[in-house]
């Protein structure tokens, strides 16, 4: 009983101060099925991507069999580009620009253990709170709105399928209250079998350019930068990662608060890549690149605010400096 | 699908088309199911972004389509409170086919709109109004508003960091971050632009 004590206490502190958040539970255990669907359900469905008003419509189907998952994803208007993800190998298809890109996510994940692993841990940083139902894609849904605390993070509302909690619609909000990106599936299925030929490229890619990572020399496990994220940003990935075209390797950080997750990524200077200094925007990515006292480029990226990727990029040092 | 009849489902949507080729392009919907399915498409595209999709009744489609097998002149604006079943009652009965495809396309489009009982949260919809290009203007129901073109688009580099960053965000970041990659913004611009594209843009109302 004496050995007992020691546990029991904290695990009363917790009970009692979750206790007086009991209401705040049900949202949380959606938003842990929603983060299990998106992963783990076999799906295959049209959505519209809205961003600034333009509207474009994508294909995805999503795989996942004995703890793997993959998926592709091909944009029906506009240039056919496809992206198909499968294990750690990624390709990107463009054929406007007649070129493959095929990347390879390195798994350095020890890090990563200390991301939150579930929703109570975001609430120090988002608000977490349920709506009411509505009808998406045909289907009931469950609204989940998640407010962020500070000017760092974006809020999210989603309207999630009742039955699978997969999200059907979800609006990106940024730091004024806009929607900066609309994701809204027009239809949606569950297959319980996704054959893997499913993944197989549509994309005739004969002729195509392809860039590849090529590992021309051992990649260090871990690399001595780090950044001053805002609260609640913890660092999973710190390695060399191969970019596909370049045989220098390129240092990646990962800092990730849960739900949202920004790259840092520090080129060498003998790269001489094309980045540019500043902010840029890609969809609803955020980017910002500079040229550190060292030498080196580095770009922070993410779908966080501005001044959150400037904050991380800026504030990047080497341990022990 | 040619440019041409993009543009006719999207004149024909905008009511912006006279009434025998609205009466043609119904007729071409009954046999082809791109069509049909586009015209669906740009229906729910130009009502979500008219934040319409969770309101009980946006019914374009519908009322273009009923328009188009009366051959009535089309009205700019919905009657209010106008009851469906006498707006379907002589088309269902006299154009056959064409009529049962544009019950299934308005049932679908119905069910799809369809708000439940709860009510959705004022500050889901009303709080944070989808940005359009242009506020002063009603956004149209044509879908390629300049898809490929009004875009800044990105150094390969970028593309690539995306992609790899893509790898390790969360499940729902990764569906927003693919679709960058794979539309108009995240476009991969001419070698020859390359070093004029993703030009940084200045630091205005940070501090």
């Amino acid at each position: 009983m004496r050995k007992a004590l020691p546990v029991a206490a904290p695990s009363l502190l917790v009970f009692v101060l979750l206790g007086g958040n009991a209401a705040a539970q049900p949202a949380r255990d959606w938003l842990d099925r929603m983060s299990r669907a998106v992963d783990e359900l076999n799906y295959t469905g049209t959505f519209v991507h809205v961003l600034d008003g333009t509207p474009e419509t994508l294909h995805i189907v999503h795989r996942h069999v004995e703890g793997q998952s993959g998926e592709r994803i091909l944009s029906l208007d506009g240039a056919r580009r496809e992206i198909v993800r499968q294990g750690a190998r990624v390709q990107g298809i463009f054929p406007d620009r007649r070129i493959v890109l095929f990347e390879t996510r390195r798994d350095v994940s020890p890090l990563a253990t200390a991301l939150p692993t579930n929703a109570a841990e975001l609430e120090p940083h988002y608000v977490i709170e349920l709506g009411g139902t509505a009808r998406v894609a045909d289907r009931t849904v469950q609204l989940l709105e998640i407010k962020p605390r500070d000017d760092f993070r974006y809020g999210y509302v989603l309207w999630l399928d009742r039955d699978t909690a997969m999200p059907l619609k979800s609006h990106l909000v940024d730091e004024q209250g806009t929607v900066v990106e609309e994701i809204l599936f027009t239809a949606i299925e569950f297959p319980a079998d996704i054959p893997a030929s499913a993944l197989e490229p549509t994309i005739d890619t004969t002729g195509f350019v392809t860039q590849r990572a090529t590992e021309a020399k051992p990649l260090a496990a871990e690399i001595p930068w780090r950044a001053a994220p805002p609260p609640g940003f913890k660092l999973s990935v710190a390695t060399e990662s191969q970019i596909a075209g370049s045989d220098t390797p390129v240092g990646h950080l990962v800092y990730s608060d849960g739900l949202a997750t920004v790259s840092v990524f520090i080129e060498d200077p003998e790269t001489e890549a094309d980045v540019g200094e500043g902010f840029s925007t890609m969809g609803s990515t955020n980017v910002y690149s500079l040229t550190l006292d060292t030498g080196q480029k580095a770009t922070a990226i993410g779908e966080v605010p501005r001044q959150t990727v400037r904050t991380i990029a800026s504030s990047l040092s080497l341990v022990g400096k | 699908m040619t440019d041409q009849i993009n543009d006719q489902i999207s004149a024909f949507i905008d009511n912006e088309l006279s009434a025998d080729e609205s009466a043609l392009l119904v007729r071409r919907f009954e046999r082809d199911d791109d069509a049909r399915s586009r015209a669906m498409r740009y229906t729910l595209i130009g009502a979500s972004l008219r934040g319409e999709l969770l309101e009980p009744h946006p019914s374009v489609l519908r009322q273009r389509i009923s328009v188009a097998l009366s051959g009535a002149t089309t009205p700019s604006v919905p009657k209010a409170r106008e009851r469906w079943t006498d707006r379907w009652a002589r088309p269902l009965l006299g154009v056959g086919i064409a009529a049962t495809v544009a019950v299934v396309a308005i049932g679908t489009l119905r069910s799809l709109n369809e708000a439940s009982v709860a009510p959705i949260p004022a500050t889901a919809i009303g709080a944070f109004p989808l940005q359009v290009s242009d506020p002063g203007r009603a956004p149209s129901y044509v879908v390629p508003q300049g898809t490929d073109l009004s875009r800044t688009v990105a150094p390969i580099r970028l593309t690539n960091y995306l992609i790899h960053h893509g790898e390790f965000a969360s499940g729902l970041s990764r569906t927003s971050v693919n679709s960058n990659v794979l539309g108009g913004a995240g476009a991969i611009e001419p070698v020859a632009a390359e070093t004029a594209a993703a030009k940084p843009t200045p630091e205005e109302g940070l501090e």
